[in-house]
């Protein structure tokens, strides 16, 4: 099978982390990503299947380790080498004489149907019983057991060296992780569902209620999902969304966003959406008051100061985008008591009624309603994987959305 | 004990008065065996002659006091020098030692061509700081009245006066035909003119009456004139005394005022007198309480109370600038 | 003798026109055979004794009015409101009109020995003025008497402890008013009327009030409504104000009116400024000469530089008829002079109408020309300086010259950044905008708070500026800003172009290309009498 494999290669890692500071996605090229031919993965357990990727997304995560920016935070929860590619939509092929298709779901004539994979490899996936606590309430993305059970750490597909990953022809998943598509569903919306998750469990963790101002600092894929599951599941007062390009501004305004500025306009647009009172003779050099709720989808350090300066006292910053290292001034953390939180994954979510769904079901009904397939702007073969990847680095400039990998024509997939 | 012995140590050797008025005695006596000893040394004929006695002497042609000739001090280079003069020494001494304020020459806008001005008179730098203070155009073209008998007294201080300052010399006590003559002459040829009406420096702090030349020419030559009160000077250099003293001082421009219908003189000065006063009291209070003291005239004379001297004095302590409160600003 | 304004009918061998462009010039040729240019009139002489003339009129006023002297006695309470730093543009040289009137009716008042006088700058929700400001207007005398002790005040329209109704006018408008001036035995209004929308009861009833009242006619119905607002009786802003005048007569203060008229000597005679008054074909060498310098030097120096020596322009315009007495009466008169001044007869509407935005409008003296000032000079005060009919015909272009920089002052103009940036981002309809967003701007406490204490024009001020182009908004097909910043040209929702031959060529896609093109040379100001 054809597959683009990030390999342990000090080396090359170091020529990454070089190209990928000259220019976002340069570290495709030399770094330690590789296309290569390679022996289809092992089932590791008797509840694992092959599915053959039909789109999978390239994730900002994605980037990071392609660019050597990943923070070495990762290294023991994963395992090398590995195939990236954890946002994919794909085809379960049942093996012979299985009975089972997913319930509620149409077969191909070729006994396949298609599959979303929910990528995070928790306890079950990992054989292990009983299942650690949060597993065990259904936060699969908190579960304790990343490293262990009966297939090598990972903290999900795409990061193991087990599984295999989207970004090739052919991986393995179990089947707790797959979920089915409605055939009305395209390729395109379903491939958007695994982000779409994320943005649903930050929106929901953030606890946002309806009297609050809300920010989602950044309209990249995750900016722009979010402020659509704000929308749709925790309506806020406000919502101001922090877009820099034009295509961004006018998606954000789309997907529910009350007012959209620039980047430069935050502090100002903050103060007046709250009506409060600010420090500066007419700039604000500093509000006194701010947003209730903060969403980073940036995850820099310039992103995670601004979050501090524009939210209110006692109010809530969450961490969407990987922020990796930053270096920023907890001051304002320590003196308007702030809660700063991180929104990795998913797994079960608390609705406002009390009702509790799985994060993915949440998913796939807000990328039908808010027909969030449009966001998927561009499709590469594997073989332009270079070009890919430096499209989506750039993809704010360039005017695209999400870039993914389209393996449906792929000749080893279809052999 | 330790007084003492410091004054003896600072006395000179000499005593330097005896000194001056021995050799003020002196120089005649020595001035006139000089020219007798030239006299001897020079040919016939080189020799300024000697007077015959029983001749009467005719009067000696006097070319200082008032009939000094200023003429000279009005020509182009002379201007040309006393504007030197007057920016690179006089204007650097004035701003160091008087710190002048000046308010009201938005008064002076719509004035055009020849004016008087006549200014309250403290001190010798009134001429200097008003040299310096009035506006051009006036300025550049601008002659002052200095007492004859003071400036123009010798041949030293008589072209001092004409060139530094821009003098001519009028006499204190009366309005000569010939000084009113020249000064309407320089008048009707455009020249402005600065006059003290009061006749000299103050002798204790308080004003003099008006004497009548400046309104006299403005009358006669139906030009304006521009009141001006000069505050501080006295501090800096009063009368009687010899070495100045640093301290600010306030110039307050009026408005110009034109003889009316029915003044003669005399009514026109004591207005401008009043004029001056009003001045006075807006550059000690404020403009609106200034006019409405002058209104109901009110307002408080130059020339102090009618009482003894040192209430005179006692009183004129009031009169030092009241330190205003400085107003924050913005009030909120 | 000073010639009229005149309509100039371009043909091959006209010179290129000069067009103002914010701090700087452009010279441009305009299409031989279907365009005209509108030259102002000459400056009117000035009055020769004005501060007689102040005293003539205070002790013979117009309409029904004892003379000023016969209003004043010991013991009342006199409040002298003034117009404040909008008025005049630019700036006039010192002494200002304000000081002459107001020293002319303090020196009344001391003669009468009012005692409890205070000066109130009627800004309405415009920035406070500052000391300097105040003392530039007012003269010395008069700043350093009443500042001192609190009795110069800017009027304050956010103090409700300072405010009070006086009733409602028979269409329901609420007539509030400054409690000082209200309560006042005497209010004495003192006016610069540069052009015909000044004056009137909209000194008093606009400049003294407050947003509850103010919202009445400073609104987009009002100013749609208005054609133009510079034309006093078709002007629907003005017989609103004229309502309230009725209300403020029958339970307000005494009012005694003071108005002046200025000349259009805004940029001298002599000295480096006068060749923009001058008609280009009476350009001397030396007048070239200087001019090119003068472009040349500005473009070599910074932005803020340019604004500074832009803004430090003290014009030598002086006053042309002082008159006093009763609000209607006396406002009557000023209209004469004013128009005296500024109209010139203009046979027909035309197509495309073009005009150089200069560096100062009324809201950006001492301070920065936004973007949203550009628009509200050009489509505000610009085309509505006409009486009759628009120069343009209805569906026609407006070409405005002018940099238009995104940059704003944040001092001086805080709302107007956040209007730029989060209001017009999203409509530039004015509709929409007056209803979604008037009223979080009008009622915001930053902004308040910055009106109050610091020197911002009130929050729903940038609003107004964009009603104030509403009719403009209204009639016009397209509006296209030549040499401006592109970002900022259509974030205003007007199509930016490079040099006019561009714009001229955009316009023709509405009017067609033989459009006919007409240039307002103004400033200096004019008004056009359209037939």
């Amino acid at each position: 099978m054809k597959a683009l494999r990030f390999e342990r290669s000090p080396a090359r890692f170091a020529a990454a982390m070089v190209a990928g500071r000259l220019a976002g996605g340069g570290g495709a090229t030399v770094g330690p990503l590789r296309l290569r031919d390679i022996d289809d993965v092992e089932l590791p357990g008797p509840d694992w299947v092959h599915i053959k990727p039909r789109l999978a997304g390239i994730c900002g995560s994605d980037l990071a380790t392609v660019d050597g920016k990943a923070s070495r935070y990762f290294e023991p929860i994963v395992s090398f080498p590995f195939v990236p590619g954890h946002e994919v939509v794909a085809d379960l092929i049942e093996p012979a004489g299985s009975s089972g298709t997913a319930p509620g779901s149409t077969g191909k004539p070729d006994g396949s149907h298609r599959v979303v994979l929910e990528p995070v490899l928790g306890c079950v996936a990992r054989g292990i019983d009983p299942v650690c606590p949060a597993c065990a309430r259904g936060d699969l993305g908190n579960c304790e057991r990343i490293a262990f059970g009966s297939i090598p750490p990972g903290l999900q597909s795409g990061y193991c060296c087990a599984t295999g990953g989207g970004w090739s022809t052919a991986m393995v998943a179990h089947r707790s992780q797959l979920h089915p598509v409605d055939p009305a569903m395209s390729d395109e919306a379903a491939v958007m569902v695994e982000p779409t998750a994320c943005a649903v469990h930050a929106a929901l963790s953030s606890e946002i209620t309806d009297s609050d101002t809300v920010v989602v600092l950044g309209a990249g894929t995750l900016g722009l999902l979010a402020t659509a599951a704000i929308r749709r599941f925790t309506p806020p007062k406000t919502l101001v969304v922090v877009a820099k390009h034009d295509h961004q501004r006018r998606l954000a305004r789309q997907l529910g966003a009350d007012t959209v500025v620039a980047p430069g306009e935050i502090r100002r647009a903050v103060r007046r959406a709250t009506g409060s009172l600010a420090i500066g003779d007419g700039d604000v050099v500093r509000l006194c008051g701010g947003a209730d709720v903060v969403l980073d989808c940036v995850g820099s350090s310039a992103s995670v100061a601004d979050s501090l300066d524009v939210i209110r006292p006692r109010g809530r910053v969450t961490l969407v985008g990987m922020a990796g290292h930053t270096s920023l001034d907890l001051t304002p953390l320590w003196q308007r008591e702030l809660r700063l939180q991180g929104a990795y994954a998913y797994g079960t979510e608390t609705l406002a009624d009390g009702t509790r769904r799985r994060t993915f079901d949440l998913a796939f009904e807000l990328v039908a309603a808010a027909q969030l397939d449009e966001l998927v702007s561009a499709t590469y073969p594997l073989r332009r994987y270079a070009e890919a990847i430096a499209h989506a680095a750039d993809a704010g400039r360039r005017g695209a959305v999400k870039v993914a990998f389209d393996l449906r024509q792929e000749k080893e997939r279809n052999r | 004990m330790s007084g003492r012995h410091g004054a003896e140590r600072n006395r000179l050797p000499v005593n330097g008065r005896a000194l001056a008025t021995t050799a003020k005695a002196v120089a005649p006596a020595m001035m006139a065996r000089a020219k007798q000893s030239v006299r001897a040394a020079l040919p016939d004929g080189l020799a300024p002659p000697t007077m015959p006695g029983g001749i009467e002497p005719p009067p000696s042609r006097r070319s200082v006091g008032i009939d000094y000739d200023t003429d000279w001090a009005r020509t182009y280079p002379a201007r040309l020098a006393r504007v030197v003069l007057l920016e690179g020494m006089v204007r650097p001494g004035v701003t160091a030692l008087a710190r002048p304020t000046v308010r009201g020459l938005d008064r002076l806008d719509d004035l055009d061509g020849p004016a008087i001005f006549a200014a309250n008179h403290h001190s010798h730098l009134d001429t200097p700081l008003l040299g310096t203070t009035i506006p051009d155009p006036w300025r550049h073209r601008l002659v002052i009245g200095a007492a004859a008998d003071y400036f123009f007294g010798n041949r030293l201080t008589a072209p001092l006066s004409a060139l530094v300052v821009g003098a001519i010399p009028i006499e204190r006590q009366k309005v000569s035909r010939r000084s009113a003559d020249e000064a309407a002459a320089l008048i009707d040829d455009g020249w402005s003119f600065l006059i003290f009406p009061e006749g000299g420096r103050s002798p204790d702090g308080w004003g003099q009456p008006f004497r009548g030349g400046a309104a006299y020419l403005s009358l006669r030559c139906e030009v304006p004139v521009v009141p001006i009160h000069i505050e501080g000077t006295g501090r800096i250099l009063r009368k009687g005394r010899s070495l100045p003293k640093p301290s600010p001082t306030t110039i307050t421009f009026g408005t110009p005022l034109h003889p009316r219908t029915d003044e003669d003189s005399r009514r026109f000065a004591s207005r401008l007198e009043r004029e001056v006063a009003a001045l006075a009291d807006e550059s000690r209070t404020d403009w609106y309480e200034a006019r409405r003291r002058a209104h109901a005239g009110a307002t408080p004379p130059l020339q102090g109370p009618e009482v003894g001297a040192w209430r005179r004095t006692w009183d004129l302590g009031d009169r030092s600038p009241r330190r205003k409160r400085r107003a924050r600003w913005p009030e909120l | 003798m000073p010639r009229p304004g005149f309509v100039l009918d371009v043909d091959r061998s006209t010179p290129p026109i000069l067009f103002h462009h914010g701090e700087g010039f452009r010279l441009e040729r305009l299409p031989a055979d279907r365009s005209r240019v509108i030259y102002p009139a000459e400056p009117l002489p000035a009055l020769r004794h004005p501060d007689e003339a102040i005293r003539q009129a205070l002790c013979n006023p117009v309409g029904d009015s004892p003379p000023l002297p016969e209003l004043l006695r010991a013991g009342m309470k006199l409040t002298i409101a003034f117009d404040d730093i909008s008025l005049p543009l630019p700036p006039m040289q010192r002494p200002d009109i304000r000081q002459r009137v107001i020293e002319a009716v303090l020196d009344m008042a001391a003669e009468a020995g009012v005692d409890d006088v205070e000066l109130i700058a009627a800004l309405a929700l415009h920035r406070r003025m500052t000391p300097s400001e105040l003392r530039h207007a007012l003269g010395d005398r008069v700043y350093d008497a009443f500042a001192p002790h609190g009795l110069l005040t800017n009027h304050d329209a956010e103090d409700p402890d300072n405010l009070v109704e006086l009733g409602t006018t028979d269409a329901g408008e609420v007539v509030e008013m400054n409690r000082r001036a209200a309560e006042s035995d005497l209010l004495v209004y003192v006016n610069i009327n540069l052009v015909s929308m000044d004056g009137g009861w909209k000194s008093t009833a606009t400049g003294l009030s407050s947003y509850r009242s103010l919202r009445h006619h400073h609104n987009v119905r009002t100013m749609e409504h208005s054609t133009s607002f510079m034309d006093r009786h078709r002007s629907e802003l003005h017989h609103s104000n004229w309502r309230m005048g009725e209300v403020i007569r029958s339970s307000g203060p005494r009012i005694f009116q003071i108005e002046t008229t200025m000349n259009n000597n805004v940029f001298g005679t002599e000295g480096p400024m006068a060749v923009l008054q001058k008609r280009e074909w009476e350009w001397t060498a030396r007048d070239r000469v200087s001019f090119t310098a003068m472009r040349k030097g500005l473009e070599q120096l910074s932005a803020a530089n340019r604004r500074r020596i832009f803004q430090n322009w003290k014009a030598p315009h002086a006053m042309t008829s002082v008159q006093a007495g009763e609000v209607e009466a006396v406002h009557e008169v000023t209209l004469e002079h004013t128009y005296a001044q500024h109209l010139v007869p203009v046979e027909g509407q035309t197509d495309i109408l073009t005009m150089g935005l200069p560096y100062i409008c009324p809201y950006n003296v001492n301070s920065i020309m936004n973007p949203i000032l550009v628009m509200c000079l050009g489509l505000g005060y610009f085309f509505n300086l006409y009486r009759g009919k628009p120069l343009v015909r209805k569906g026609g272009v407006l070409i405005m010259s002018h940099p238009t920089p995104w940059e704003f002052h944040p001092v001086h103009h805080p709302s107007y950044i956040d209007f730029f940036e989060q209001v017009l981002a999203e409509t530039t309809d004015r509709h929409e905008i007056e209803q979604r967003f008037e009223k979080s701007f009008a009622e915001d406490e930053w902004y308040r708070h910055l009106y109050r204490t610091s020197y911002a024009y009130h929050g729903v001020h940038p609003f107004y500026m964009w009603y104030w182009g509403s009719h403009a908004l209204a009639h016009l097909g397209r509006i296209i800003v030549v040499g401006g910043d592109v970002r900022a040209v259509r974030r205003l929702g007007f199509q930016p172009a490079s040099t006019l031959t561009d714009a001229l060529e955009m316009a023709s896609d509405v009017v067609g290309r033989d459009a006919t093109v007409t240039h307002v040379h103004n400033p200096p100001i004019l008004m056009a009498d359209v037939t």
